[in-house]
């Protein structure tokens, strides 16, 4: 009886309340249809459906270090076919980013590959799309950096080739700065918890 | 036939044989398009990352109030990444007062506002209905006689709204192929996702969803790949040869945009108006032999 | 009746272009004395029909042969009146439709059909609807004064009837009376039940009498004219009543059954009725010490749905836990409530009161309650969880209620049991065993009918009153007694009201019906009964036992006494009769032999094997027709006869064919079993059962059992039928031909 799951609904309460689309889940009714439509959804370790569950267990852990909220390929399959009408992939979403918020790492690549993304629309107001895979290959450190961008070498070169990487560095766009305080303003009013 | 066209930020780089294409096709059926003033990229779907859901809107309520404030066209984004972060958060904005205050509350400290007067399209949605097939059979002078495409639709140009096709059973690029010329062949996988924006983070995981489609389009007779997507022209073309090494296959399927199609059956030059030649698994071969 | 018969047959539809019309007439007439004979290329036209009218005014017709289509279509205009018998001869969907034309085996064929119907007419009396001596009562007496009853009262009188409400409590609403909220249509938020706006309008409604503290002491006569006698507050009255809407409604399932899930052994849990009771009184508190309650927890399907305790679903109690979570958290807006459920079962529009209780933060969780215990004072709860797939535990409640089902009023607390036949194996040591209550016998009391098959309705396996749930709502195995509510099957508020209206009008049709001597459905309209020549009678008392509908009495000489109001005119007493003395003027054992001998059979070296097929009207011989419509084939040997219901089958007939050299008996009657479709409920049952005996009769005559075949059909099996009759065809052909043929 030991490792009997303990009901709590204090983490569902506060997924519903400071998680971006947090409270939808509440209308969840276990059908897993979304979990049937995931295109990832065999290297989840839970499946949509199996995410919602827990929550409202009360298994925080569980949930916030899940690699599944951060599998999440935005597809809209979930989206499309939820007989609830639940934006299952933003929720999805706002789960993998309070998780992040949160301290958790659910997914080490796709979370630094998301981080970098933003800082870079955050800083430019574009993406750079030679920059960004750099950044990402090099947010685990050097060497790592190295062989993870060696190894995408060939398709990197390819796409110069056949002109398909901009051979500048992306420029500002003119309003970067205007932008930067909108998105500021956005990141206080909105949802999505603070950091801990 | 006036839009604005927010190409994004991957149509400059590894989706740039869309953008080639698409512009000379499109003006020759009659369309004319404007650049958005000093447009941002869209956050595309991974931004959840370093930012919360309000930030996203923002970010993409931006382009649609200059473009509000420019003119009343409606706006085109041919990536569908693009396309459906901006068609959400119109869709959002117009379905929830509260939210429009919020986006606006952020929007004034750039100076700008937006009142959601704003309509967002997919080049699909364009072609087949402000064009129009018949439009679009009359210009062909190089049909592409019968050669056998897998119009792969993917998943965010039509879904969740499914504003102008079928979400689970789409139709429309067929229609469009079939209008050049081709014979669009049917398969189960044409909405199934390609990985998408994550791809190259998840590339173990995402490898076996390419691989899925590629398969599923060859084995129902396809000799090329339409999409209407970068992200899904990148994850389908570039990884082939990934793909091959981990699952012992030996796909070499040349993946191509409807709009490079159109521009080739248009009878367009083939490497300055429909950029063949910025295609990595090369499709001319396939095709100058359809059109004869 | 002196009879001029004429025939008329229409050339339209292809059955001219299948068929040698000339032949027809002279051959398939040649056994007869037909006064007319006529064709017309469109029977059904006007002109058509105006020829008929014609004859009938100008020549004195008054037995009108028509061959043509399916009796079961253009019966409207080939409708002449009560004076004029009409006979109707199928050329079309079994002949020219299925038959190859201009074959001679189709002509055979259709010679064949227009002998039958020949017979047939030859054989048939004008009928002369039945009329009681007494005077027919058209008041409707309704038992059980819930929501059901109630509203059966008030629609009766709104519909211009007198209604008779009879209820045991001293004060009428049942159920309905003692909620807090209801929560129905549109199922948005709970309202005010309403009971006593409702006992108000019956107060106020001159065509209501209400009788409470009052219960049904006996009941007995027929529809039309039953004397129903009412004790009421320990006095006696008398009612005279057309029909009975039994309205009995519900109990709660006995929670003392249900100790493992702690009711009994800790105060603080209670069925969801204890919960409905304590929330109209006022406050929710803990039993056990009057306390407030914050965290509460719903068992659902607490004993449904389990084999060992009730095996079915009530249908209304996640409705029911789901308005009491809302009681919890009007009271206290804090308040924790969990519901452990096996299944969400809102049906229909009530999943949007489950979106509310889901958006009200109320936490569901699929899964079986595995152990309830206490702990410090308060009460926990372990279940499986399915979801989550392991063992969870939700702690600190103060509260658990149980969901418990709905039990029919009418099933006794204890099975009832009899004394075992010799060779029973289920006996127990005092030579007794449990039987299922589905005879009038043993269920609960209310209407105490005076009826040989016992004093109260009939039920289905599970104690409700039986009927045929698909086709013929309300109804029940009693002519004129109809169920609505919670004693028909469980049921909410708002699906009790549709039942209500519905028996309603069932019991004003039958009362206005039985006056006219017609009868209600299946066969409503048939002015035809079945009469009795009580000189011949063995008091054998099958009829009394057979009859589905209990239209027999006895008297103590066990002579059958009838009741031909209760006659639902399948024919079953007339297919039991061992002495065949029961028939009626259109339907009787002899007629249907003479239609079987007027059947021409071939000479064993002709080849042209027959085989009549005994088929039921009801289910069967629609799907025949229908495979006709859809043009299918099938053997052209086979001869239809159409049966009332199967279970008029009298063995007499398929001795009679065989012995006039008929090579097999192919019966097609409705699945029976506890998914009956039978329309008169055990009709084919009971046909299946004396076939059991009719290979005493085959080894009389040396004959092979093969010969005489039953097979079920549904009325959507057209598409069975042609393979049913062609496989039958073959197992004939491998027999060989009959033995007595030309004898
Ligand atoms: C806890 C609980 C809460 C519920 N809440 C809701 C709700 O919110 N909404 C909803 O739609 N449904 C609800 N239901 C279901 C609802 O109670 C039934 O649908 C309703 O009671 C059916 O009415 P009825 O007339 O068929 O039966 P009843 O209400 O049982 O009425 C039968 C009547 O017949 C009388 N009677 C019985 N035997 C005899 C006899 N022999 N002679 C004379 N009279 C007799 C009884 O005294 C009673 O008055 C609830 C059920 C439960 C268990
Ligand atoms: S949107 Fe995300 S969660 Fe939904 S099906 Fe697609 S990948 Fe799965
Ligand atoms: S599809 Fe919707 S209702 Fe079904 S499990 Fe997923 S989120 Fe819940
Ligand atoms: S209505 Fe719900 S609680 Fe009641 S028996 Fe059916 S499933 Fe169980
Ligand atoms: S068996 Fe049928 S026909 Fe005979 S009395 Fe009963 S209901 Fe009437
Ligand atoms: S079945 Fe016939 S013989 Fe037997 S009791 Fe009835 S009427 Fe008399």
């Amino acid at each position: 009886m030991e490792n009997m799951v303990n009901y709590n609904p204090s983490f569902a309460e506060e997924v519903f309340r400071d998680v971006d689309s947090g409270d939808e889940i509440k209308m969840c009714m276990n059908c897993g249809v979304c979990a049937g439509s995931c295109p990832l959804r065999e290297h989840m370790d839970y499946p949509p459906r199996q995410i919602f569950s827990l929550i409202r267990a009360g298994k925080r852990e569980e949930v916030l270090s899940s690699k599944s909220i951060m599998l999440c390929t935005s597809c809209y399959a979930c989206v499309v076919k939820c007989p609830r009408d639940i934006p299952v992939m933003d929720v999805m979403h706002g789960l993998g980013h309070y998780a992040l918020k949160q301290g958790y790492v659910p997914r080490k690549d796709t979370a630094n590959f998301g981080k970098e993304f933003w800082n870079q629309v955050y800083k430019l107001g574009r993406i750079d799309e030679k920059d960004l895979p750099r950044r990402v290959f090099f947010a685990g450190g050097f060497i790592a950096g190295i062989k993870a961008m060696l190894n995408f070498m060939d398709i990197g070169l390819k796409l110069m080739l056949h002109r398909r990487m901009k051979l500048l560095p992306e420029r500002k766009i003119k309003g970067v700065k205007s932008l930067q305080k909108m998105l500021d303003k956005a990141e206080g009013l909105g949802k999505g918890g603070a950091a801990a | 036939m006036k839009y604005f066209l927010y190409w994004g930020c991957s149509l400059e780089g590894t989706g740039a044989n869309f953008l080639v294409s698409l512009k000379p096709a499109c003006e020759a059926l009659g369309m004319e398009f404007e650049e958005i003033e000093d447009w941002n990229c869209c956050g595309a779907s991974v931004s959840y990352a370093g930012a919360n859901d309000l930030a996203i809107k923002v970010l993409n309520a931006r382009n649609l109030a200059i473009a509000e404030a420019e003119a009343n066209y409606d706006i085109v984004a041919p990536c569908s990444s693009c396309y459906i972060q901006m068609i959400k958060v119109n869709h959002e904005i117009q379905e929830d007062p509260e939210l429009l205050k919020q986006v606006n509350e952020c929007l004034a400290e750039g100076g700008l506002s937006y009142k959601g007067g704003i309509k967002v399209r997919h080049i699909q949605d364009v072609l087949y209905n402000d064009v129009g097939v018949d439009k679009i059979k009359a210009k062909v002078s190089k049909p592409l006689n019968g050669l056998k495409v897998a119009g792969y639709v993917g998943c965010q140009s039509v879904r969740p709204y499914g504003e102008y096709d079928s979400v689970n059973r789409p139709v429309v690029q067929d229609r469009l192929l079939e209008a050049l010329g081709a014979e669009a062949v049917p398969f189960p996988t044409k909405i199934r996702c390609c990985g998408s924006g994550i791809f190259l983070p998840e590339i173990d995981y995402c490898m076996g969803l390419v691989k899925d489609i590629l398969e599923d389009a060859l084995n129902h007779g396809a000799e090329l790949i339409s999409t209407v997507c970068p992200m899904c022209a990148m994850n389908l073309e570039m990884y082939q040869g990934r793909i091959n090494e981990a699952y012992g296959t030996d796909f070499d399927v040349p993946i191509v945009y409807l709009t490079q199609l159109m521009a080739v059956a248009f009878g367009m030059d083939l490497k300055k108006d429909a950029a063949l030649n910025y295609n990595v698994i090369p499709p001319e071969g396939i095709l100058k032999a359809a059109i004869g | 009746m002196d009879k001029k018969t004429a025939i008329y047959i229409c050339t339209g539809c292809g059955i001219g272009d299948a068929l040698d019309i000339e032949q027809l007439k002279e051959e398939g007439t040649e056994d007869f004395s037909i006064d007319l004979t006529k064709d017309h290329p469109f029977l059904c036209a006007q002109e058509g029909v105006d020829l008929i009218k014609q004859d009938i005014e100008g020549e004195g017709v008054n037995t009108v042969i028509i061959a043509a289509c399916s009796y079961r279509v253009n019966y409207d205009v080939f409708n002449f009146g009560q004076g004029v018998i009409v006979q109707r001869v199928n050329l079309r969907e079994q002949v020219a439709w299925s038959q190859p034309p201009k074959e001679e085996d189709t002509q055979m064929l259709a010679e064949d059909n227009l002998r039958i119907g020949c017979s047939q007419a030859k054989n048939t009396e004008l009928t002369e609807p039945f009329k009681a001596e007494e005077e027919y009562s058209k008041d409707i007496l309704v038992v059980g004064g819930g929501l059901a009853g109630m509203t059966v009262a008030l629609e009766t009188a709104k519909a211009g009837y007198q209604a008779i409400l009879v209820e045991k409590e001293d004060k009428l609403g049942g159920f309905l009376g003692k909620m807090k909220s209801t929560i129905t249509m549109p199922y948005k938020e709970l309202s005010d039940p309403g009971a006593e706006d409702l006992i108000k309008a019956i107060e106020e409604e001159p065509k209501v009498k209400v009788y409470t503290s009052s219960t049904v002491e006996k009941i007995s006569g027929a529809p039309g004219l039953y004397t129903v006698d009412i004790k009421s507050n320990g006095n006696g009255a008398s009612e005279r009543v057309g029909a009975v809407v039994q309205a009995t409604g519900w109990v709660p399932y006995d929670a003392n059954k249900l100790g493992h899930l702690g009711y009994g052994k800790f105060k603080d849990v209670i069925t969801n009725v204890e919960m409905e009771e304590m929330a109209a009184a006022g406050k929710i508190t803990r039993p056990s010490d009057g306390s407030d309650v914050k965290n509460v927890l719903f068992i659902q399907c607490a004993g449904s749905r389990d084999p060992e305790h009730l095996p079915y679903c009530s249908s209304a109690c996640c409705l029911v836990s789901m308005k009491q979570a809302t009681y919890v958290k009007e009271q206290n807006a804090e308040a924790v409530n969990y519901v452990l459920y096996k299944d969400v079962r809102t049906v229909g529009q009530a999943e949007d009161f489950y979106r509310k209780a889901q958006e009200d933060g109320n936490i569901f969780i699929r899964g079986e309650a595995a152990n309830v215990g206490e702990a410090g004072g308060k009460l926990f709860v372990e279940a499986d969880d399915e979801l989550l797939g392991e063992r969870v535990k939700i702690e600190d409640l103060d509260l658990i209620v149980l969901a418990v089902g709905m039990v029919p009023a009418s099933k006794p607390e204890t099975a009832p049991k009899i004394k075992a036949p010799a060779d029973a194996e289920d006996a127990d040591e005092d030579g007794m065993m449990e039987v299922m209550p589905d005879s009038g016998f043993f269920a609960n009391s209310a209407l105490n009918l005076e009826y040989r098959q016992g004093p109260e309705l009939p039920t289905l396996k599970y104690g409700f009153p039986d009927s045929h749930f698909i086709c013929f709502p309300y109804e029940t195995r009693r002519t004129g007694i109809y169920s609505a509510g919670c004693i028909r099957r469980p049921m909410e508020t708002a699906k009790a009201i549709d039942d209500a209206v519905g028996a309603a009008m069932k019991a004003i049709q039958c009362t206005e019906a039985t006056a006219e001597g017609k009868a209600v459905h299946p066969r409503a309209g048939d002015l035809s009964y079945p009469e009795i020549d009580m000189k011949r009678c063995t008091q054998c008392k099958r009829c009394t036992e057979e009859c589905p509908f209990g239209m027999f009495n006895e008297d103590e000489e066990a002579n059958p006494l009838p009741n031909p109001t209760r006659c639902r005119r399948c024919g079953i007493c007339m297919g039991a009769c061992p002495e065949r003395i029961i028939s009626f003027k259109n339907y009787s054992v002899g007629m249907i032999g003479n239609m079987i001998k007027s059947i021409h059979v071939p000479e064993e070296d002709e080849e042209k094997p027959r085989v009549v097929c005994l088929i039921c009207e009801n289910d069967a011989l629609p799907a025949l027709d229908m495979a006709g419509i859809k043009r299918m084939k099938w053997s052209p040997y086979v001869r239809f006869i159409p049966m009332r219901c199967l279970g008029s089958m009298n063995l007499v007939w398929i001795a009679d064919s065989m012995s006039r050299g008929i090579d097999g008996i192919l019966l097609l009657g409705c699945r029976h079993g506890d998914d009956y479709q039978c329309h008169f409920v055990k009709g084919s049952e009971l046909a299946e059962t004396r076939l059991s005996k009719v290979s005493e009769t085959l080894d009389r005559l040396a004959l092979e059992s093969e010969r005489v075949k039953f097979v079920e059909v549904g009325i959507t099996d057209y598409d069975k039928i042609p393979v049913i009759i062609n496989e039958f065809m073959e197992t004939i052909e491998k027999v060989g031909p009959n033995p007595y043929k030309g004898w």
